[in-house]
């Protein structure tokens, strides 16, 4: 019964195509935002998360406030508080390092390029993999003697040195805090990452390399901030909790209230990209419902002058013996299936819109099936809600006189 | 014989707005199973008004009306709509097919709201169609067919859940006399396989068809009589539905 009652709706439909298409314009406008706008939210979420996953979703950095104006010394980090602090956290506090980082030039024979050179420990590896593709990384003799080994990133070796192979061994200088140093490259790395990853970051024109952490240790050992990696395994909640405790061990230990310790967190920042792309999926539910609503009110006319329209058939199959049921649910089923081939409609449009911006900006674009599946439900809703009125009507008709209906 | 249609001082008051008409007046009526009847009259005499209660597609404002031993008065809108689907075929003056729908579509309206199975319909869909001549045509609209033969459509579609009682409301009343004719002996051999039926006409020649001649004035049975040498079918008809293409 219920398929039949779709075939004859979709004939209904059929035998006014343009009719149709126009009532259900609305309907295809509303879905088709909301799905468009709702992919693109989910697209963005999915970059940054791919990003963050890529640059480590459980690091953070912990400084003194810049809200503070007498900064004391102890303020500052030392090598042996960051070492305490692996003990008093343990499993929990994965990596810790300076988080400093110096620019500067190597020059071979071939070209020059600017580099970044970040201070990691030993241990880098095990929070930011990368793939070692020649020679080694470095290690924790490295770290303890300072001494000025490095690893680079492998694009940058074949640039300068003609091919990763090529380039461990190779020396070169640059200047460290205002003191020229002398550098061997020990290893090539490469790094994995996602698409979204690659494309934000691979427009930099800098190379990358890693040096022992306690070669930036200036001035004078004093660290004015700590870089941390908690434990990848950790929950959403215990990350949480693991940045609270954090903040508020190191706060103590130095004399001051948490709130005058600045810490920032990968964490802290997804989820504010998160509130403000529910902000914009807040708002795009507010369009969508809008256009919906126009678009039910749509159907609902051009509903009623089908049942006006159809009159005699109503007072014929009533005849024939169809309850008042029977007729409700045909005009529901039409208003029903209008309005879920309007939705069907605005998805295609909207997913042929998104993946054709997908594909100019090469993103990969995320278009989830269940809301896909939802957006087809509703409007197969709203064409329901709004063909109450009509189907009723026409239910209601009396069959004499909508068989004397001229 | 058993009765079928049974009406007992059967009044129906129309009201219209300050207006009231009396469409009928006190009708006492009893038609027995395996009847063939015509009803006559002038027009506005209240031969539909009879009708559309006889269908119970309307109800009466006073008086009885027992349908194969049921009173019908009373029932819900959804009852009549069941003993309209069970026990009445109607066939109407203007046809009432479904356009959009192929005729043997239409022919399984009845069927549907009877709930049967899409199997079984279309079978007794086609066996319908073959029984008024229209095998050839069952995948054409109404609208590509003559009049006769979407009246024979109609027809069809009346037997469908094989009622005990067939209606037809100046069933010729759209058409030429030949195909008056042809319609007319259609009737005539439903009425030979035992079936009862009832037609409205003011044409003289086509109540000749039929057994018995009520004929109403001003909303008052006002003669019933017997009619006893029933035009003959043609011999040329044949079985039924034989020559009518
Ligand atoms: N729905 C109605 N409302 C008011 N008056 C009606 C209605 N139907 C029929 N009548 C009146 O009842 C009388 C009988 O009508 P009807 O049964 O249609 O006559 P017939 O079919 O014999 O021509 C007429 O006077 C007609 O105007
Ligand atoms: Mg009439």
């Amino acid at each position: 019964m219920l398929i039949e009652n779709m075939k004859m709706a979709l004939s209904a439909l059929r035998a006014n195509k343009m009719r149709s298409f126009l009532t259900m314009l609305g309907i295809i406008i509303g879905i088709g935002s909301v799905i468009a706008i709702t992919s693109v939210g989910d697209t963005m979420r999915k970059m940054f998360s791919d990003i963050y996953q890529d640059v480590g979703v459980t690091q953070g950095y912990i400084s003194i406030s810049y809200r503070i104006e007498e900064v004391r010394d102890s303020d500052y980090f030392t090598m042996d508080e960051m070492e305490s602090y692996k003990e008093v956290f343990g499993d929990r506090l994965a990596y810790i390092d300076s988080g400093n980082s110096v620019t500067g030039e190597i020059v071979t024979d071939i070209t020059k390029k600017n580099f970044y050179f970040y201070g990691v420990d030993y241990n880098y590896i095990d929070v930011q993999p990368v793939n070692i593709v020649y020679g080694r990384y470095l290690n924790e003799g490295d770290i303890l003697a300072r001494k000025p080994n490095c690893v680079i990133d492998r694009a940058s070796a074949e640039e300068l040195y003609g091919s990763a192979g090529a380039a461990v061994g190779r020396t070169f200088r640059i200047t460290v805090y205002g003191n020229v140093t002398e550098f061997n490259i020990i290893g090539v790395f490469e790094k994995e990452q996602s698409a979204f990853t690659a494309l934000m970051t691979g427009s930099s024109a800098n190379g990358e390399a890693y040096i022992p952490w306690t070669l930036l240790t200036w001035p004078n050992d004093y660290i004015y901030q700590c870089h941390f990696f908690a434990d990848p395994d950790m929950s959403a909640a215990e990350l949480e909790q693991f940045n609270e405790d954090f903040a508020a061990y190191v706060a103590k230990t130095k004399n001051r209230e948490p709130e005058d310790f600045y810490i920032v967190t990968a964490q802290s920042e997804m989820s504010t990209v998160d509130s403000m792309l529910s902000g914009v999926a807040a708002a795009v539910a507010g369009i969508a419902a809008i256009s919906l609503l126009v678009g039910g009110i749509g159907i609902m006319n051009i509903m009623l002058v089908s049942v006006t329209e159809r009159t005699r058939e109503i007072g014929t199959r009533k005849a024939l013996g169809a309850t008042t049921r029977d007729i409700m649910i045909q005009f529901l089923t039409e208003s029903a299936v209008l309005s879920a081939i309007g939705g069907i409609i605005g998805i295609g449009l909207a997913a042929g819109l998104v993946s054709i911006l997908g594909a100019i900006f090469s993103l990969p674009v995320v278009i989830k099936p269940y809301v896909v599946l939802m957006a087809v439900g509703f409007s197969a809703m709203v064409g329901i809600f709004f063909g109450i009125y009509p189907a009723r009507k026409a239910a209601q008709r009396d069959p004499i006189i909508a068989l004397r209906y001229e | 014989m058993s009765e079928l249609i049974r009406l007992e001082d059967l009044v129906k008051i129309y009201n219209t707005g300050s207006l009231r008409v009396l469409g009928l007046n006190k009708i006492n009526l009893s038609i027995n199973k395996g009847e063939f009847v015509s009803i006559m009259g002038h027009s506005g005499s209240g031969k539909s008004t009879l009708m559309n209660i006889l269908g119970c597609l309307d109800t009466p404002t006073l008086g009885r009306y027992y349908l194969d031993g049921t009173d019908v008065a009373g029932m819900s809108p959804d009852e009549l709509s069941r003993i309209r689907n069970k026990k009445i075929g109607f066939v109407f003056q203007s046809f009432n097919l479904i356009s959009r729908m192929t005729i043997l579509k239409n022919v399984e309206v009845p069927l549907t709201y009877a709930r049967v199975r899409p199997s079984e319909r279309r079978r007794r869909a086609l066996e319908l169609l073959e029984l008024v001549g229209l095998s050839s045509r069952i995948d054409h609209q109404p609208n590509e067919l003559s009049g006769g033969q979407r009246q024979r459509v109609a027809i069809a579609r009346a037997l469908a859940n094989d009622p005990p009682l067939i209606l037809a409301d100046e069933p010729t009343g759209n058409l030429d006399s030949q195909t008056s004719i042809e319609i007319m002996e259609l009737f005539a051999r439903l009425h030979q396989n035992g079936a009862t039926v009832v037609v409205v006409t003011h044409e003289e020649n086509i109540a000749a068809y039929t057994d018995r001649i009520i004929t109403f004035n001003d909303g008052r049975l006002i003669s019933d009589r017997i009619n006893i040498a029933p035009t003959a079918l043609s011999d040329t008809a044949g079985a039924l539905g034989g020559r009518m293409s």
